[in-house]
Parts: structure tokens; C-alpha cells; sequence
């Protein structure tokens, strides 16, 4: 992909993750009382709402794209090898793979069960 | 009669296995530049000293270095503007030093080329034999005027902190050709340089530090170039494509000047 559309990508996940970081912190701390909204049942009760579990995996997609790719863009400037930047887009796209497939594994568990009660 | 405290970092590649500071104790005078002082050192004090410069007037860019510290260019800069007794001048950071002051502009002149810092016509045989000049309107080359101010000194080049990292990145002074060749309205070459400008080390590796800008001694603003560049990157296509050049022309050239 061109370096062109991956900084794309890059500044609309980080105008996206502003949006949705301001409103996961706005339901965490404001909507739902601050002592109880880190509690396991209070977090399983959200991930139950559908609509909530969408914005959760939006977050989860939005910031792990951003941060790896972030990462990428510092390495590929330490080093200026063709083999290192094979190594490091190659370990950004399977880092994100990887994250992302862990953390949706965590939210279909929560939502359709598996997860503890 | 007083005195300045001219400190000069010396070092020969070849005979020297770390740099070393060395004072000449210069009579100050009115107007004094620095280069001047570094003159006086190297004439009367310590001939071996190596200091590159040409015109004394800021118009060559010879003589850049960091003097106390910042990037300037040594004809430009006054010695009683600096405040104080003591002018510490080394050579420019993020170049290899040839000797002393001197410093290896090979790799710069080199991405400045690369940029293709000339105007690129589809109309190959109008170039090579114009049949008139080429109009450029006044609000066209607003855009443009301040860029070609550069006088590729390289001193931009030297306080960036991305050249600094990454050696292939091309750097503000040839971003800032590439920007003011690819909106100028008589050029038809800008698909090529904003192909060849975005890659992993290309212009997306500027981060806007803006140091560029801040030690340009002609007040040109390649940091501004570059995001507006980034602009046009982005979108993938010059403000024209090829073929849509400025295609107004003035009195014929004459026959003499065709020749």
C-alpha cells in the first residue's frame, strides 16, 4: 500500500479514536457511577449491550491500527534497510492480526457467552 | 581594544580521532561577522583552519555552520548580535565533516537533484526551442517566490531532527524545490515528483518540528512547503495534470534568442 494511504489511515484513526476514547470515557466515568464501572459484572453487563459492543470493537480496531502503525512508522525511521522495513511492516500487519483477533475473541466471549457470569 | 573569544571546533578526518575546541583571541571591531573573525583567526593566528565560504553576502551559502549552538551562516551573522565575548562556530550537524567547518554537501546537492528541481514540459521540443515566454500570473507566483529564495545552504537540512534519524529522507530544502517546481503553473512534472515523494522515507516522514523554517536566513518556509506538498501527495495529482500548463504566452521570442 502507498505510504500516502497508510497516513491516511493513520489520521483518520486518530481523529476516530479521539471521538471514540472521549465517549467510552464519558460513559465510564459520567454515565455510569465511577466506583462500580471497572467492576467485572457492571463490564459484562455492557458488553451485553449490542450497540456497546459494537463501539468496543470499533475502539479496539481503531487504536491497535493507529498504535501499530504509529510503531511502524518510528522503526521504518531508525533503520533504512529494505530487509528491516520487509521485518516491520510484515510484524505490524501480524501484530495487528493477532491484537485485534484477541480482543474481538474477548468481546464475542462476552457477548454471546463463554465468559463467567 | 577588546576582544572576542572565537572558540572553533577543528578536526581532520584523517589525522584526528575525535573532534577538539580550539580559542583565537580576535580584536573586535564594528560590524564584525563572524566570518570575518574566522578570517582573522585563519590569516593571522592558525592558517591550517578549514572555512568554507564565496560571496560574504548571503547570497552563495557557502559558509553555513552552528554558530553558538543554532544554524547560520557566518557572513550573516554579526558578532555583536550575539551578545556576549564568546562565538563557539562548529560545522553544520547531519553532514560528514571534510575538515573543520567544512562539511560534505555531496548527499544534499544529490536530493536536490533527485527532486527534479527544473521545470518539466510535455512539450518536449517547445522546451528545447521556446517559441514565446511563458506567462506566470502575479497571485502564481506568490505561491512560488519565497521557495525560490533558497540558496542552498543547507542549513534547514542541518536542524532537522528527521534528517538526523533517517538518512534517506530527502529533507526540507529539497521537499521545499519539490514543492515550488510541482505547483508552478508552468510545469507539467509534478505526477513524477509526488510519485517519487511518497514512500516509507519520503515527505510523510516530516513530523512539522517547523526548526527548518526557524534557522532559514533567507525567510523562506519549507516547513510550509511540506504540508502543503503533503497535500497534493495526498490527493495523488499536481494542481494540474500533465498537458494543463500555463499555455499563455507573451511577444514571440525573438530569432536571436532561439538560436
Amino acid at each position: 500500500m502507498k505510504e500516502s494511504r497508510l497516513m491516511l489511515v493513520q489520521y483518520a484513526t486518530a481523529v476516530a479514536a479521539v471521538a471514540l476514547v472521549s465517549i467510552h470515557l464519558v460513559m465510564q466515568g459520567v454515565i455510569y457511577p465511577y466506583a462500580t464501572a471497572i467492576s467485572y459484572n457492571n463490564i459484562l453487563s455492557i458488553y451485553k449491550n449490542g450497540f456497546y459492543a459494537i463501539f468496543l470493537e470499533a475502539l479496539l480496531v481503531v487504536v491497535l491500527v493507529h498504535g501499530f502503525n504509529g510503531v511502524r512508522i518510528i522503526l521504518n525511521e531508525f533503520r533504512q534497510t529494505k530487509p528491516w522495513a520487509i521485518w516491520v511492516d510484515a510484524g505490524t500487519v501480524l501484530a495487528i492480526i493477532v491484537t485485534v483477533a484477541y480482543g474481538t475473541r474477548t468481546v464475542i466471549l462476552a457477548v454471546f457467552g463463554g465468559a463467567p457470569a | 581594544m577588546s576582544e572576542v573569544k572565537l572558540v572553533v571546533q577543528r578536526f581532520d578526518p584523517f589525522e584526528d580521532a575525535k573532534p577538539r575546541m580550539k580559542e583565537y583571541a580576535i580584536p573586535r571591531r564594528e560590524g564584525m561577522t563572524v566570518l570575518d573573525a574566522l578570517l582573522y583567526a585563519r590569516d593571522y593566528l592558525d592558517h591550517s583552519i578549514g572555512v568554507r565560504f564565496s560571496c560574504r553576502q548571503a547570497s552563495c551559502g557557502s559558509c553555513g555552520m552552528k554558530i553558538n549552538g543554532r544554524p547560520r551562516l557566518a557572513c550573516y551573522t554579526q558578532v555583536a548580535e550575539l551578545g556576549g565575548d564568546k562565538v563557539v562556530a562548529q560545522p553544520m550537524d547531519n553532514f560528514a565533516i571534510i575538515k573543520d567547518l567544512v562539511t560534505d554537501m555531496e548527499s544534499f546537492f544529490e536530493k536536490h537533484r533527485e527532486m527534479m528541481p527544473y521545470l518539466i514540459r510535455a512539450d518536449a521540443q517547445e522546451m528545447e526551442r521556446p517559441s514565446a515566454e511563458y506567462v506566470m500570473e502575479p497571485k502564481e507566483l506568490e505561491k512560488v517566490l519565497q521557495f525560490t529564495y533558497c540558496i542552498k545552504c543547507g542549513l534547514c537540512t542541518s536542524s532537522c531532527p528527521t534528517v538526523a534519524t533517517d538518512s534517506k529522507f530527502p529533507g526540507p530544502q529539497a521537499l521545499a524545490q519539490a514543492y515550488r517546481y510541482t505547483v508552478d503553473p508552468r510545469d507539467e512534472g509534478g505526477g513524477k515528483r509526488l510519485e517519487l515523494l511518497d514512500d516509507a522515507h519520503g515527505v510523510w516522514r516530516c513530523h512539522f518540528a517547523g526548526s527548518c523554517s526557524f534557522v532559514c536566513p533567507k525567510g523562506v518556509d519549507p516547513a510550509l512547503g511540506i504540508q502543503l506538498l503533503k497535500r497534493h501527495v495526498l490527493s495523488g495529482r499536481p494542481p494540474r495534470r500533465e498537458g494543463e500548463g500555463a499555455k499563455v504566452w507573451t511577444a514571440p521570442v525573438s530569432a536571436s534568442a532561439q538560436k
